[in-house]
């Protein structure tokens, strides 16, 4: 009886002293929450507008993560497993965290400058939208197989109602039907193969499964050993899950029906927040492998090798695919398919880096320079995407559509719109002086490194250099339609506020141009977030 | 007779399988719930068995506690999604969601 007493003692201590004190912004997301349906069911506050208290929620969760970030890198907080090891608070999961918390706000402005939510109905969206960024803030810190499921369910279930929030469109309610449908099976078998890695391990605990793993797998155990194809085949069903959140070839299907059928400020959301989450989820999956016998190493670095083939095919298949589109959001969702491809190929050489026989202080620096280009595209990605993203919705508002030829012309009517998007469509492409040349160019160097490692990653390398030539052509198009062609007569006008919205745009858009002029100033913290990762200091 | 995992995990294998197969081959969006279900359930099952079989230990079985709550929130949203899908076409067979394609 004492020893459960103490055993609940210590629990309490855990809990209370540190674990919640540094969980602050997901449990402010939460009372915003519970603060927004409340003002729904009060008569007296009725008239409090959802997004103010959706923006305030944000906005204290973004501020607090800042300042755990800004204690994190000075030394007065520590990276730490919290609530008995299910989340882990380092600076790598505080990183996303802020990002996603930052991502909020910017969507949470665009949504009140479009008015997609009409006033009945904000309340339940800023819901979903909160709630889908606490599953992401969960996705990127989870340290437990079971934080992982349940990550990434509370990041898709919201966004499932989310994408089908246009009510009475036919093409609205059938991208959720889609999205539900196949994220659904995708959820289930990631969950499938998860028991199985928990069963073979009999530990949930992420940090520990590479340990527990060596101690069931033979030295020299080939493919045709039993329980090497159950990892393989669990670390697979595991991967299919992500690879859906990431919209990854052969699971990105989805990705451009959803995208076309839900709100632009819906889309730009999923596209970049739901992607960070589950790139940094799959980054502390694939070092889950790490710490263990040479045995379980090579199977790591047999997935490295996998996941780096399928970034190649996601790429070539994103930026071909985008070459047909009349619709500018399915155009865009092609070239989500194709970006989560570059980011794809960085993780594949941290994989194989990391992995490799040969390791060595060259071979650390190289898997800490795959971190920190991944985290500098997604940090590039957010504002060049959502820069898209929002552009089209504030021009649906005026043209009511969403097609590449009526956007025709545009240059003369809107040109801070049309500046805005020209930027940020540079950016995509990666061209120098902008943010995701130098993206690209970070992720380029890594897998280039890579290859001396394996041959495969030359094949990688190649595709990475000869899609950004593709790229080229199809983003043109939108450029090409909205400087050089001559608005028709009798289309509609388009005229908008310089002051939100003209201030806004230019807020999300010039950063991707500062992003590529001011690297090293962002260098640092990177190199930060991915040495504590990886070495732990 | 001492039971073993092994009769356990094929069933739940069988589960799986039969779970993906109505997920792929049925047409109808209530028909493909069913089978995400009968999937999430399967790996119920896995958890159940490694919690007794394994060092796993109660972890297993808070697992399939948290999956049991969350395939039911799950459905919840699913099913608004598949009447909202039926006010708007009148059916809920999912070929005939073909607006969006190229």
């Amino acid at each position: 009886m004492n020893e459960i007493g103490l055993l609940v003692q210590r629990l309490l201590d855990e809990t209370t002293k540190t674990s919640v004190g540094l969980f602050v912004p997901e449990l402010v997301l939460s009372g915003t929450i519970v603060a927004m349906l409340l003002c729904r069911i009060l008569p007296l506050l009725w008239r409090v507008p959802a997004q103010w208290i959706a923006l305030l929620g944000a906005f204290t969760a973004f501020a607090w993560t800042l300042c755990q970030f800004d204690q994190l890198v000075g030394g007065t907080l520590h990276a730490t497993p919290i609530f008995t090891g299910l989340l882990m608070f380092d600076q790598f999961a505080t990183f996303f965290r802020m990002f996603l918390c930052l991502f909020l706000i910017l969507t949470i402005t665009l949504t009140v400058l479009s008015g997609i939510p009409d006033r009945e109905d904000a309340p339940d969206f800023y819901t979903l939208l909160l709630g889908a960024t606490l599953g992401m803030m969960i996705m990127a810190s989870a340290n437990h197989l079971l934080m992982v499921f349940l990550g990434v369910e509370m990041a898709s279930v919201p966004s499932y109602a989310m994408v089908g929030f246009l009510k009475g469109r036919k093409k609205s309610s059938e991208a959720a039907l889609k999205y539900v449908v196949y994220g659904a099976g995708a959820a289930g078998v990631m969950l499938y193969g998860i028991s199985l890695l928990a069963g073979l391990t009999g530990t949930g605990s992420l940090p520990e499964i590479g340990h527990r793993l060596s101690l069931i797998v033979s030295q020299g155990a080939g493919i045709s050993d039993p329980i090497v194809r159950t990892i393989v085949l669990a670390s697979l069903m595991v991967l299919v899950g992500l690879a859906f959140k990431l919209s990854v070839f052969p699971f990105h299907f989805w990705c451009p029906d959803v995208f076309e059928g839900a709100a632009a400020e819906v889309a730009g959301f999923l596209s970049v927040a739901s992607k960070a989450g589950a790139f940094a989820l799959l980054v502390r999956f694939g070092l889950a492998f790490s710490g263990g016998s040479a045995a379980v190493s090579e199977i790591a670095f047999a997935l490295g090798i996998g996941i780096g083939v399928l970034a190649a095919a996601t790429a070539t298949f994103g930026n071909l695919s985008a070459y047909g589109q009349t619709n500018i959001k399915r155009m865009l969702a092609y070239s989500t398919i194709a970006h989560a491809g570059y980011m794809l190929m960085a993780v594949s050489a941290l994989m194989v880096m990391k992995f490799s026989k040969h390791g060595g202080a060259e071979s650390t620096a190289v898997t800490l320079s795959c971190i920190e280009g991944l985290i500098y595209y997604l940090f590039v990605y957010l504002f060049m995407n959502l820069g898209a993203f929002a552009i089209v919705a504030l021009v649906r508002n005026q043209i009511f559509s969403e097609e590449i030829e009526d956007y025709n012309g545009l240059a003369t009517q809107c040109p801070l719109l049309c500046f805005g998007m020209a930027l940020c469509i540079f950016s995509l492409i990666g061209l120098p002086p902008m943010g995701g040349f130098f993206a690209k160019l970070v992720i380029f160097a890594s897998v280039f490194k890579a290859t001396s490692v394996h041959w495969a990653m030359w094949f990688v390398l190649g595709a990475g250099a000869i899609n950004t030539v593709f790229g080229l052509f199809y983003y043109i198009r939108i450029l090409k339609a909205m400087y050089l062609k001559p608005r028709p007569d009798g289309a509609r006008k388009v005229s908008y506020d310089l002051m939100p919205v003209g201030l806004f745009v230019l807020m999300i858009c010039l950063p991707t141009l500062g992003l590529g002029v001011l690297p090293a100033r962002f260098a640092e913290t990177f190199n930060n977030v991915a040495s504590v990762l990886l070495t732990g200091r | 007779m001492q039971p073993t995992p092994d009769k356990f995990l094929f069933i739940s294998a069988v589960l799986f399988v039969c779970g993906v197969v109505c997920m792929t081959t049925k047409r109808n969006g209530i028909g493909i719930l069913m089978g995400v279900e009968l999937v999430l359930n399967a790996a119920n099952l896995n958890f159940i068995t490694f919690s007794r079989f394994t060092p796993l230990g109660l972890d297993g079985q808070v697992f399939s506690l948290f999956v049991i709550v969350l395939a039911a929130a799950e459905a919840a949203v699913a099913l608004a999604i598949a009447l909202n899908f039926y006010n708007n076409h009148l059916t809920i067979d999912v070929d005939r969601g073909d607006e969006l394609h190229g």
